[in-house]
């Protein structure tokens, strides 16, 4: 590639970053900005008087940490299961051999084209039955049936990989069990960062679960973040909400940073790139 | 191949494993961590109200609590779990509603408790003192107005009426509104292209803001002020294509396309008129009395603020509410008496009176109307204005067989683009006909 094609491709390369980090820095600056300055027109690029004041404010306005704390246990509880069940269900689909195993996977499936949306009322009235409202319990039971996208995932990997190696570890005496915990769950690294960071985004971020299930002072961040920053007439302080949402992203971030070689390998050796 | 040196794996020790592991994420998450001391008030009962963050906050808990000797649960209002929570036949105690759109959706479903009995053994809220506005929780079935008392209101606007600043008028050259007689819509648009400033095209101050509480309900309030009515008689469907509405839309359509303030094609990105009015950048808001309230903490503003009467699209005056924001009692309610002791305190007692001298709306009952604020010129004319347009309120009634929300949904689902493409507003009436005409059928088929 000549010189001037490499810069072109920097240039577009540069040009994109700067359109999907925009959003991102116009919410920075909101923060930074007081209300006065929120309004001025012409509109004030750059605040007149930055000031960190507004995430002292948005820490202490709302037990800010405590609701982070809530949403920081769903987020790892779901995660962490869904990834081993998710693991587990997809070793099954990739690896045993069952009548109407292919039935079942299509089964599985089909379930991701069903709107959450629909069973969003009779997933309370069950949950109400047993008395699991108020608690985590729903997301307990939600990572351990494992979610059907992780499990498309793992049964991509763990089917490309050499049906030597499992022949092998039988040979050795093992049983599919110690096969799947010793041998197919290490080398699936990439695959678990995957999930991991897919699965705690989702529930990090998730707003309805949270919002029906829990009561207001039990709740997550996501609630409280889109609730909680009002004045005594219920009009919403944007600054405030901008500065709470900017340390909102902070943990997605550096776990996608952390995690992000592993990411990225996970979904090019799934069969998904 | 050889396997790592370290204690087999079999069968039983994964399960044993498994399962620990099972049950101690299940110990750990069985009660959800408390981050804040809500109902930890006296009295054994709880109360559990469903509201907002801001009218039922840590302060006002208290003071319930200790005057209903019971703990308050607060719960956040969300239309979603609202509605779970009546399915699951464990609604809370109390639920916030807007009187005016959820009366005929809750009562048509027997959601929604018939207070009759205990407004008519009550001491603290007494029937010949509610202010008519309370008869929009009212539904027989039919129209709202007539039938049980559903709910009360806390307090309300007639919301067609607006504010505007005389400064912004004055520089534009233009006449202050009549306190006593209304504008016509067409007038008021002509003040509105008057009033607007622009800077390269974009606009700086916006000359009015007409859409109101709701889009939906705006269109409502002009049809029936041009003699018409939205709803067929039987509320079970919309004509948007009767001479009244079309006028209506067509005025709506024309005031969005000259884009001269906030409409469902360019919607205050502030999300609601203060802080654009307060800043000087909007000429004339669309809001009823409440609004003074946020003008009477600004000196300079109170100055430069007037009230004036709602403007009218045709001969037949009216000035409706479309809000009436206030509390219901379930039908499944566990408390429905503490409920009503809760009703009694804050809708007849110490809120009540500060709610009224607050000019955050006017007060539910008309004995408390006298408390209404009036010690600044702007609360004066206010007030005195306010007193005029009193006469002119109606009720108007709202389909049991859709929620405004949903209505709204296919407002702006149509309009926006209807106001880039210029469609004829003949064209825009059908196709929300069509929209919310099936809503409300499916509305129909669920009620029977």
């Amino acid at each position: 590639m000549t010189l001037a094609k490499r810069s072109a491709v920097y240039m577009v390369l540069v040009a994109l970053l700067v359109l999907f980090l925009s959003p991102f820095g116009w919410l920075a600056i909101t923060a930074l900005k007081d209300v006065g300055e929120l309004r001025a027109l012409p509109i004030h690029w750059w605040p007149h008087h930055p000031s960190l004041g507004n995430f002292q404010e948005a820490l202490t306005r709302i037990p800010y940490l405590a609701y982070a704390r809530n949403s920081l246990t769903i987020a790892t509880i779901y995660s962490v299961l869904v990834t081993l069940a998710s693991a587990w269900a997809g070793y099954g689909f990739a690896r045993l051999d069952a009548p109407g195993k292919r039935v079942i996977f299509g089964l599985l499936m089909s379930t991701m084209m069903l709107p959450a949306v629909i069973t969003l009322i009779p997933t309370y009235l069950v949950f109400a039955k047993f008395n699991l409202l108020n608690t985590y319990m729903p997301w307990v039971l939600w990572g351990l049936c494992g979610a059907p996208y992780l499990i498309f995932l793992f049964r991509q990997f763990f089917s490309n990989m050499p049906k030597e190696l499992e022949e092998a570890a039988i040979v050795d005496g093992c049983g599919h069990i110690r096969i799947f915990w010793r041998i197919f769950l290490p080398q699936s690294w990439p695959v678990i960062a995957t999930s991991l960071i897919l699965s705690f985004s989702w529930t990090w971020g998730d707003y309805i679960a949270p919002a029906l299930l829990l009561d207001s002072d039990r709740t997550t961040l996501a609630v409280k973040l889109a609730t909680g920053y009002v004045n005594e007439h219920g009009a919403q302080l944007s600054n405030l909400v901008a500065a709470g949402a900017v340390m909102y992203v902070v943990p997605v971030l550096v776990l996608f940073l952390i995690m992000q070689r592993g990411f990225v390998s996970g979904i090019s050796t799934s069969g998904l790139k | 191949m050889s396997l790592p040196d370290t204690a087999p794996l079999g069968r039983r020790r994964f399960l044993t494993v498994s399962a620990g592991a099972a049950l101690a994420a299940t110990a750990l998450p069985g009660c959800a961590a408390s981050v804040e001391d809500s109902g930890s008030g006296g009295g054994s009962e709880t109360l559990t109200i469903m509201s907002v963050e801001n009218e039922m906050d840590k302060k006002t808990i208290k003071a319930a609590e200790a005057a209903l000797g019971c703990k308050v649960k607060f719960v956040l209002y969300d239309t979603t779990k609202l509605n779970a929570m009546l399915a699951s036949k464990t609604p809370p105690d109390v639920v916030r509603g807007l009187g005016a759109t959820d009366t005929p959706y809750f009562a048509a479903r027997g959601v929604m408790t018939d207070l009759d009995q205990y407004f008519a053994k009550s001491k603290a809220l007494k029937v010949s003192d509610l202010d008519p506005v309370n008869d929009v929780w009212r539904f027989d079935g039919k129209k709202q107005g007539a039938g049980p008392r559903y709910g009360m209101a806390k307090d309300y606007s007639q919301d067609s009426m607006f504010w505007y600043r005389t400064d912004l008028l004055e520089e534009a050259k233009l006449d202050l509104p009549s306190e006593t007689e209304p504008l016509s819509q067409d007038e008021w648009l002509d003040m509105g292209k008057r009033l607007v400033k622009r800077r390269l095209g974009k606009v700086k101050v916006y000359g009015m803001n007409a859409s109101g509480l709701s889009t939906f309900c705006t269109i409502m309030g002009m049809t029936a002020s041009a003699g018409g009515s939205l709803f067929s008689q039987d509320l079970t469907s919309v004509d948007f294509s009767s001479p009244e509405a079309l006028k209506a839309l067509n005025w709506y359509l024309e005031y969005a396309r000259a884009d001269i303030g906030p409409s469902v094609s360019n919607p205050n990105p502030d999300g609601w008129d203060w802080p654009t009015y307060q800043a000087g950048r909007m000429a004339m808001a669309g809001d009823g009395y409440w609004f003074g309230g946020s003008i009477g903490g600004d000196a300079k503003l109170a100055k430069v603020s007037r009230f004036a009467p709602a403007p009218q699209l045709g001969s037949h005056r009216i000035s409706p509410c479309f809000g009436a924001t206030g509390y219901w009692i379930p039908k499944e309610a566990k408390k429905k008496d503490l409920a009503w002791k809760f009703f009694e305190w804050y809708f007849g007692g110490k809120p009540a009176q500060d709610r009224a001298a607050s000019g955050w709306g006017i007060p539910t009952l008309k004995s408390l109307h006298s408390q209404m604020p009036q010690s600044q010129p702007f609360q004066k004319q206010a007030y005195k204005v306010q007193q005029q347009e009193l006469k002119h309120f109606s009720v108007l009634t709202f389909s049991p067989y859709a929620q405004l929300t949903a209505l709204d949904a296919s407002i702006n689902k149509i309009l926006p683009g209807a106001v880039k493409s210029k469609t004829a507003a003949g064209k825009v009436a059908d196709q929300l006909n069509a929209d919310m005409n099936k809503q409300l059928a499916n509305g129909k088929k669920v009620l029977g």
